[in-house]
């Protein structure tokens, strides 16, 4: 379907393509006949210019020879008349045309001349009969001056009898005086030729050797290669004629005209050669001009399509993006569509899971109570059931807590909060919890850091803990019994100076789960539903809430699994590092500058001493007992603590070093280590769990060193009794009323009940100081809420308003509903369902704070 | 909207803006004077040169023309003149030569400056031809002997623009693989010419019908210049008491030995121009000797760019090589038309700055004694007998009867066949004919 526009739109290119083409050899035709056409008509007008210059200049030498042979006919005539014609030669001085004059008496060989010497006409070539006027004009030859120059001869005659012969000689600087200055504009040549000798009989002014070929003609073909036989051949013919000859030559690689001139009907010839681009100046300058014009016009048109192209291209652009913005916008709304459908259809399947998983423990529940009223009087059977009906109660509990907590983090309510923490503290609970959880199913439990360099980190430790231990979780839930989980966590490159980047992983050999089921693994409301894991408890929320947080803080989740293989879960976050933390004090105080550090593992001493490097303390390592042992030979003395890897040394080792040495001895062990027993027997050891964390270390420092105030034993907490206390309790709920009167009469207490908050404002009010101990306070009541009340009660004009302890006990259970309680007023915040053990903890604590004062 | 695009629209904004105001610009009209010849014309100063010319290909650099016309350009940018160039060549020898064309238009006044040969720099000197020039600031610079060789009657007549010194051109080559060292006399010079025949080199010596004659001034005045008594025997010459047939009479006679001997081609030398005869062969190595001036070595219109290795020398005489110097120069026409610019732009063209410029260009040995320029590797041998003061003069003012272009003739008419008594007689005519104008 695409294809047929696509073709549409080449053909439409090609057909434009071709149009261009076809227009530009047009255009290309109409300049290269202009461009012929006016070339000829140039070069006609330049053969025009020449000629009509040549023209001019033979009719100059013309003229000037006519007149020459009128001034010589009229001294002839002259002499004619005087008696002694040879005195009139002799007295006649030479001027700048004539350089000499002879005569020659009838009868006679030789005559006298102006000069003074004897005269012949032997020297003279008259033998090529050219005349002017009809006198006889001799060859050219250079004459006594050393200059070029001719001669005529004029009969003299006196009464029709010729009495002898003037010959008047004339020189051609002369003629040369009567050309035109720079012929051309100096770019031209011109020679004046005897045609008889084809000797060149005047050069251009200023000729030197830079510009050679003014010898004759032979020399002037040589030195401008005129070398076609064909021009010479006409060249030849012309001189024998008489007549003239242009023709195109190029002279030193310049396009020229080159010309022989007949003057005198061939007496002597005008040669030489014009440039062309002399003689067309102006041409040149037009045929400039044009192409000015035409580029220009070519410029123009390309600017043009240029700006069209420009124009269209952006249209198109602008076309294509709406057009990609529209299939985007169908796309989403197909997905949004779909998306919809799924979760409408995963929301329905979820309701049809809730409902069959809260029936489930529910079912316990009313089931167990049933039996309860029968069996009353039993009362193992009282306590067996009871049992039976908490366990579901807590079930149940759970199940809604993370219904909550994803419809929390979906609907965008969910805040973290940042504070500063300890991996170790991570760590440690993490251990904490799963630990057991994995003994219990007999599988093996192992954790590892690598490459950790900063321990102090900033981000939500609740929640990083949340994301952990629902993965570990699933981890020993999904993995048989003697399985084996394995939890990683390794410090990556860091991308900011400022940043942690931290990789943690979860790895088991369990069931694992099919590829279909991966896809679909972090969507809310899904659970692996097989035979095995369906004996396993759960909502199927775990997976989504994990993912949901990680990204909420901006890191990454993955999952690769293989069925019966077993899974790993990687999770990769970046945790802003706590800057500046490093207690040098600590150390300090306790004298501690010198720890040793004994492990085999490279990456583990690594880690150690990373970690240690801001406490201010000199961290040496040996890779091994005997390593160890040769350094503190040397600095025994100076070294405070020595910490052994207990794979990498054993007891033995410990043993060793304390004979030498009395310094306290920390044991690196993994948790459960065996043999840990024996070792702790030896004096001023301790253990510490792996892997390393400096938090950790300095617990045990400070235990060593037996700081009174630090190692004075934790006061036990008072028994949380709340025996003769006395509470007022807003409570709307009948039912919760009853139970909570009823605990606290458990634990020996008394309690007020009111059903909203104005009433317990006001029995508060009317109530005489110290007639309650605490007041708890449901927060969703008619009539006035929980906050409103405790606002209001802080605001009375009484003397305990404001330290009367406010409880809020509320089925609102997240972080921002407990600020929110605490910002109205309140004291503290249980949630419901009540935990007796920690409620009476609050109190206890809530009431010692009022009797404290603060 | 990005930066660069609002960057770039106000770019193109601005440059149609600019493309208007040109476009309204070029649409403006300009007044027009009503008379529409220019007035003005400056009256141009010219000096007119008379030089030779020599029938050379017009692309090809001749060096000593062009390190010449420098100095004329030199000339013509500080004087604010033109030189114009009056030229002629014969174009066979029955022409009149560029020495008899020299003399008429001198004579009649047709030109400012002259090239001159050393035969009609000291005619025209003696006939008073030519201007007075030791009151010009080149003639300080001029080394001393030539101002002598130039001076007539008291008058410096002409200021050359080097020294041209005449040698043998060797190729030495050929003289090594014959195992032949340079000739110093006469006599080794014959005996190397003889090898050269027996080896099948049929006219060992490249002669022309202009330069023969040094061999003659090499043998008749080696003894004169450098045997410290120059001006008595000077002296004596000008007064009659010796004759210069005696001077010459050895080298003619060593002439004669070399036609009669078919080391040189008497009748091919008669018709033949400088180096446009012989040199083609002697670049060929057809030819293993050639005479010519020093110029030639460092010009590729000359033998400047040889194939084989090449060897200047000075000529053979009973005092071992001696280069042969005539006078060459410029000379100023006593009643030229523009005479006093010519002089002035002489002085520019032989001045200092002028003459190292020339010098360095064409690596000549200059007439100031303030310029020195190092000599190709080719010419040391004649340059170190120049620098060592062992020469002869091919020309000198100071002898009645003009040497270069009488010897020349003379030695013609040796190769037409006169005997060397009849060449003798010639000589004493002339001298004959001095001492009777005087």
């Amino acid at each position: 379907m695409m294809n047929i526009p696509n073709k549409q739109i080449k053909r439409r290119g090609l057909s434009l393509l071709l149009s261009i083409i076809l227009v530009f050899c047009m255009f290309g035709a109409i300049i290269f006949s202009v461009s012929r056409k006016t070339a000829r008509e140039m070069s006609n007008s330049a053969i025009q210019n020449l000629s009509e210059s040549l023209d001019l200049i033979q009719s100059t030498i013309e003229a000037i020879l006519r007149s020459e042979a009128e001034f010589q006919t009229l001294i002839a005539q002259e002499i004619a008349r005087v008696d002694d014609p040879e005195a009139y030669i002799r007295a006649y001085e030479k001027n700048q045309t004539m350089s000499k004059m002879s005569l020659i008496l009838s009868g006679k060989t030789e005559g006298i001349s102006n000069t003074g010497e004897r005269f012949t006409e032997d020297s003279l070539d008259f033998s090529a009969g050219e005349t002017v006027m009809g006198l006889p004009i001799s060859q050219s030859y250079l004459n006594y001056m050393g200059t070029w120059s001719y001669t005529m001869k004029c009969p003299v005659e006196r009464d029709g009898r010729e009495i002898g012969t003037l010959y008047a000689e004339y020189i051609y600087d002369a003629v040369d005086r009567s050309l035109p200055e720079g012929f051309y504009n100096k770019q031209a040549s011109l020679y004046v030729m005897d045609a008889e000798s084809q000797r060149f009989v005047l050069k251009p002014k200023g000729m030197g050797q830079r510009s050679a070929g003014h010898l004759n003609l032979t020399d002037f073909y040589r030195a401008n290669d005129i070398q076609d036989p064909e021009i010479r051949a006409e060249v030849n013919a012309c001189l024998g004629s008489g007549k003239n000859i242009l023709f195109y030559h190029d002279i030193r690689d310049v396009q020229a005209l080159n010309y022989m001139w007949s003057v005198n009907g061939g007496t002597i010839f005008l040669v030489g050669y014009v440039p062309i681009q002399a003689i067309q100046q102006e041409g040149r300058t037009v045929s400039q001009n044009i192409f000015i014009v035409v580029a220009s016009m070519l410029a123009a048109f390309f600017l043009c399509i240029l700006l069209y192209y420009l124009s269209w291209r952006q249209q198109d652009k602008l076309r294509k993006e709406q057009e990609a913005e529209r299939k985007l916008h169908s796309q989403q709304l197909a997905e949004a569509l779909q998306a919809a459908q799924i979760a409408s259809e995963s929301k329905t399947t979820f309701l049809s899971n809730m409902s069959h998983d809260i029936r489930t423990p529910m079912n316990a529940v009313l089931g167990f109570t049933s039996l309860l009223s029968k069996d009353a009087e039993n009362p193992a059977k009282v306590r067996e059931y009871t049992q039976k009906i908490m366990a579901s109660g807590q079930h149940l509990l759970s199940l809604i807590n993370d219904i909550l907590d994803v419809s929390k983090i979906e609907s965008g309510k969910v805040v973290l909060n940042l504070e500063e923490f300890s991996l170790n503290d991570v760590i440690s609970s993490v251990d904490a919890i799963i630990q057991p959880m994995a003994k219990a199913r007999k599988q093996d439990f192992h954790l590892e850091a690598t490459g950790i360099r900063h321990e102090r980190l900033i981000g939500d430790e609740t929640r990083i803990n949340q994301i952990l231990i629902n993965l570990l979780s699933n981890a020993v839930k999904y993995t048989p019994e003697g399985g084996h989980i394995r939890f990683r966590i390794m410090e990556l490159k860091q991308r900011s100076s400022q940043y942690e980047h931290i990789r943690m992983e979860v790895e088991d050999d369990g069931y694992g789960m099919t590829p279909e089921y991966l896809e679909t693994i972090f969507d809310a409301f899904t659970r692996a539903e097989n035979s095995t894991t369906n004996k396993v408890q759960g909502t199927g929320l775990g997976m989504a809430i994990t993912k949901s947080i990680v990204e909420l803080m901006g890191g990454t989740i993955e999952v690769f699994s293989e069925v019966d293989r077993g899974s790993l879960f990687r999770v990769d976050l970046e945790l802003r590092i706590q800057e500046g933390h490093a207690d040098r004090r600590f150390w300090e105080q306790r004298g501690i500058s010198r720890v040793l550090a004994v492990d085999a593992d490279p990456e583990s001493r690594e880690s150690i001493q990373s970690l240690m490097q801001d406490a201010g303390i000199r961290l040496d390592t040996a890779a091994g007992w005997e390593e160890a042992a040769a350094w503190l030979r040397d600095n025994g003395e100076d070294c405070q603590i020595v910490l052994l890897d207990w794979e990498t040394c054993g007891l033995q080792a410990a043993r060793d070093l304390r004979e030498s040495f009395s310094m306290p001895i920390l044991f690196l062990a993994e948790s459960g280590a065996e043999g840990m027993e024996e070792a702790l027997q030896i004096k001023f050891t301790g253990i510490l769990t792996k892997p390393f964390f400096v938090s950790a270390f300095r617990e045990k420092v400070a235990q060593f060193w037996a700081d009174p105030s630090e190692a004075a034993a934790p006061v036990p907490e008072e028994d949380g009794g709340l025996q003769g206390l006395h509470f007022l309790a807003a409570e709307d709920n009948e039912i919760n009323a009853e139970i909570l009167t009823e605990l606290l009469e458990i634990e020996g207490a008394s309690c007020e009940i009111v059903e909203n908050g104005r009433l317990a404002v006001e029995r508060f009010q009317e109530a005489e100081a110290g007639a309650f101990d605490a007041i708890l306070m449901d927060v969703q009541m008619p009539v006035m809420n929980g906050h409103e009340a405790a606002r209001a009660i802080r605001s009375l004009d009484r003397e305990d308003a404001g330290r009367i302890p406010i409880i809020a006990m509320t089925a609102n259970a997240f972080a921002e509903d407990e600020k929110a309680a605490l910002d109205a007023g309140m004291t503290a915040h249980v949630a419901k369902p009540l935990n007796m053990e920690h409620l009476k903890s609050v109190i206890t604590q809530c009431t010692k704070r009022k009797e404290d004062g603060s | 909207m990005t930066p660069i695009k609002s960057v770039s629209r106000k770019w193109s904004a601005l440059f149609l803006a600019v493309l208007a105001a040109l476009s309204l610009t070029a649409c403006q009209g300009s007044a027009k004077p009503k008379n529409l010849i220019s007035q003005e014309k400056e009256a141009a100063r010219v000096v007119n040169l008379f030089s030779p010319m020599e029938k050379t290909d017009p692309n090809a650099k001749n060096i000593a023309r062009t390190a010449s016309d420098l100095t004329v350009a030199m000339a013509e940018e500080k004087l604010g003149v033109s030189m114009m160039y009056r030229t002629y060549t014969a174009e066979n020898y029955q022409d009149k030569t560029y020495d008899e064309v020299t003399l008429d238009r001198a004579r009649s006044n047709m030109d400012d400056l002259y090239l001159l040969n050393p035969d009609t720099l000291l005619i025209l000197g003696a006939e008073g031809k030519l201007m007075d020039l030791s009151g010009l600031d080149s003639a300080k610079n001029l080394r001393e002997i030539i101002r002598v060789a130039n001076t007539v009657d008291g008058k410096l007549i002409a200021i050359p623009q080097e020294i041209v010194a005449y040698g043998l051109f060797l190729n030495m080559d050929l003289f090594n693989q014959y195992g032949l060292s340079q000739p110093e006399t006469p006599e080794e010079f014959l005996e190397c010419c003889r090898v050269f025949k027996e080896n099948g080199f049929e006219t060992p010596i490249g002669a022309n019908r202009w330069w023969l004659e040094t061999f003659v001034f090499a043998q008749a005045y080696a003894d004169l210049y450098n045997g410290g008594n120059a001006e008595a025997e000077i002296a004596a010459l000008n007064s009659g008491e010796a004759k210069y047939s005696d001077y010459m009479r050895p080298g003619f006679e060593f002439l004669q030995i070399l036609i009669d001997r078919g080391y040189i081609d008497a009748e091919t030398a008669l018709v033949s121009e400088a180096i446009e005869a012989e040199g083609p062969d002697f670049l060929a190595g057809k030819t293993p000797i050639v005479m010519a001036y020093w110029g030639a070595a460092n010009s590729e219109t000359g033998y400047g760019k040889t194939d084989f290795e090449m060897q200047v020398v000075g000529f053979p005489s009973s005092r071992g090589q001696m280069p042969v110097i005539p006078m060459t120069g410029y000379g100023i026409g006593a009643e030229a038309e523009h005479r006093e610019d010519a002089a002035k732009a002489l002085d520019i063209m032989t001045s200092d700055e002028a003459l190292q410029l020339y010098s360095e260009t064409n690596r000549v040995i200059s007439p100031s004694k303030n310029v020195k320029v190092d000599c190709v590797p080719s010419l040391r041998p004649l340059n170190d007998r120049i620098e060592e003061g062992i020469y002869v003069l091919g020309s000198n003012a100071g002898m009645n009867v003009e040497q270069w272009g009488n010897t020349c003739l003379i030695v013609r008419e040796l190769l037409e066949g006169a005997s060397v008594d009849e060449c003798m007689a010639a000589f004493d005519a002339l001298q004959e004919a001095a001492l009777a104008k005087e």
